[in-house]
């Protein structure tokens, strides 16, 4: 059973998009931690996507700690993630500026990327 | 081994007309290999010929690492094969049928032949001759998935089969890769079917293989763009001729870009074009990659 949702759109990575499926999955709840993570083939399956790219995904997740491989069991969804400092940065600077950078670029209001990021911050209710 | 197919100019000419031509191709162990083309493109010559039922004219081609043309029973064990115009034994019941298969093949698995009987609910008792076609593809899938074969080739195995049945085969033909070393050949001219499934696409027409890429690579490169222009202008001749269909309609302005990298396409297109205003730029499904292809080359389409 997939327990998230994915709608596919084309012109980026199946793998990258699945990654970040799963992500949104966990910060709004509907992937909770413990919960039983697919296997590359009930993925592959489900997704119609290919085993490999399947594969790509679960290594990756496991890699960035948002699943935990329990071997003889499966994966299972791991507690949320407290952001190393490297992490904070790159969000809280790196990330943070690209998006100033850009909104300046195409003179959208200060307010409205606030607000945008208040009315988006509610995914996690 | 790192291919589980190659080809090297495989040529096949039926009198004089050439069926495939200089065919070069090259199937790494591990993918799912969607072989694209339109009907009479070359796709089951191609196939045949790499299964040594017909001989190439000219070239030649190895399969699991053996010259095609030295393709023996050691080899077909390690090979499901199904065809669209599959040939089965019409008289027996398909519980005839996989046990007379079973003969054939030392690895024959019963638990995963039993998984799939299940899975795809197909009626052990009766006849082949009375099956519609969604269960006799489905029974040649069982007879040729049963055995864990290195290699799934599969000649157009979705034409003529309703969505659902498409679906089961799809699924069933996955249950395989949960071996290792499997390989998956699929010639179809159902680009849809593939779509996710494919790591690699071929593009055949009239014997010629127009396109072998990565999957990911052909949807990264390709990129519908939309321009709206301040003014009208007249379109300048020397266009990147990585840019297909340009076409023109007031202020609008609408290409395909075959080489999009997003750091550079944007100067290039602010380039041609110093009075444009807004740029719109959607990514392609495989579908919409080959219309355009198909339009820029004249290849008759899908």
């Amino acid at each position: 059973m997939i327990n998230f949702t994915i709608k596919f759109q084309y012109g980026s990575p199946i793998y990258e998009q699945v990654v970040y499926a799963v992500k949104k999955a966990v910060v709004t709840g509907q992937l909770k931690p413990g919960d039983i993570f697919p296997s590359v083939r009930e993925m592959a399956k489900e997704l119609r996507i290919n085993p490999n790219t399947a594969q790509k995904v679960i290594a990756h997740l496991a890699r960035e700690r948002i699943i935990e491989i329990k071997p003889g069991i499966g994966s299972l969804v791991s507690e949320l993630n407290t952001a190393t400092k490297s992490q904070r940065d790159q969000i809280l600077n790196n990330e943070v500026e690209k998006l100033v950078v850009e909104s300046k670029r195409l003179s959208i209001k200060r307010e409205d990327v606030i607000d945008a990021i208040n009315r988006n911050w509610k995914l996690d209710k | 081994m790192n291919n589980a197919i190659e080809a090297k100019c495989l040529t096949k000419r039926f009198g004089k007309n050439p069926a495939v031509q200089n065919l070069d191709l090259t199937v790494p162990t591990g993918s799912i290999f969607a072989f694209l083309g339109p009907n009479g493109a070359g796709k089951t010559t191609t196939i045949k010929t790499l299964m040594n039922i017909i001989k190439p004219t000219q070239g030649s081609s190895t399969v699991l690492g053996v010259d095609s043309q030295k393709l023996g029973p050691k080899e077909f064990a390690q090979i499901g094969y199904v065809s669209e115009n599959q040939e089965m034994p019409d008289w027996m019941t398909i519980n005839q049928f996989l046990n007379y298969c079973k003969k054939m093949y030392s690895t024959w698995d019963d638990k995963f032949c039993n998984d799939l009987i299940n899975q795809f609910s197909l009626p052990l008792k009766q006849k082949i001759k009375n099956l519609s076609r969604g269960m006799k593809m489905k029974a040649a899938l069982v007879s040729s998935l049963a055995y864990r074969p290195k290699l799934l080739i599969f000649d157009e195995p979705f034409s003529g089969l309703d969505p659902l049945v498409r679906d089961e085969f799809i699924t069933g033909m996955l249950d395989i890769t949960e071996d290792r070393n499997w390989t998956i050949f699929i010639s179809s001219h159902d680009i849809d079917e593939v779509e996710r499934l494919a790591d690699w696409v071929g593009i055949i027409d009239k014997g010629t293989l127009k396109v072998i890429e990565k999957t990911e690579d052909l949807q990264n490169r390709f990129r519908r763009i939309e321009l709206t222009l301040a003014d009208p202008i007249n379109i300048k001749n020397n266009l990147p001729r990585e840019w297909y269909l340009l076409e023109q309609q007031g202020h609008t302005v609408h290409f395909i870009d075959s080489q999009y990298e997003q750091a550079k396409s944007e100067d290039k297109i602010r380039e041609m074009f110093a009075n444009c205003e807004n740029i719109i730029v959607s990514g392609m499904s495989l579908r919409e990659i080959f219309v355009a292809f198909a339009k820029k080359f004249m290849i008759s389409e899908l």
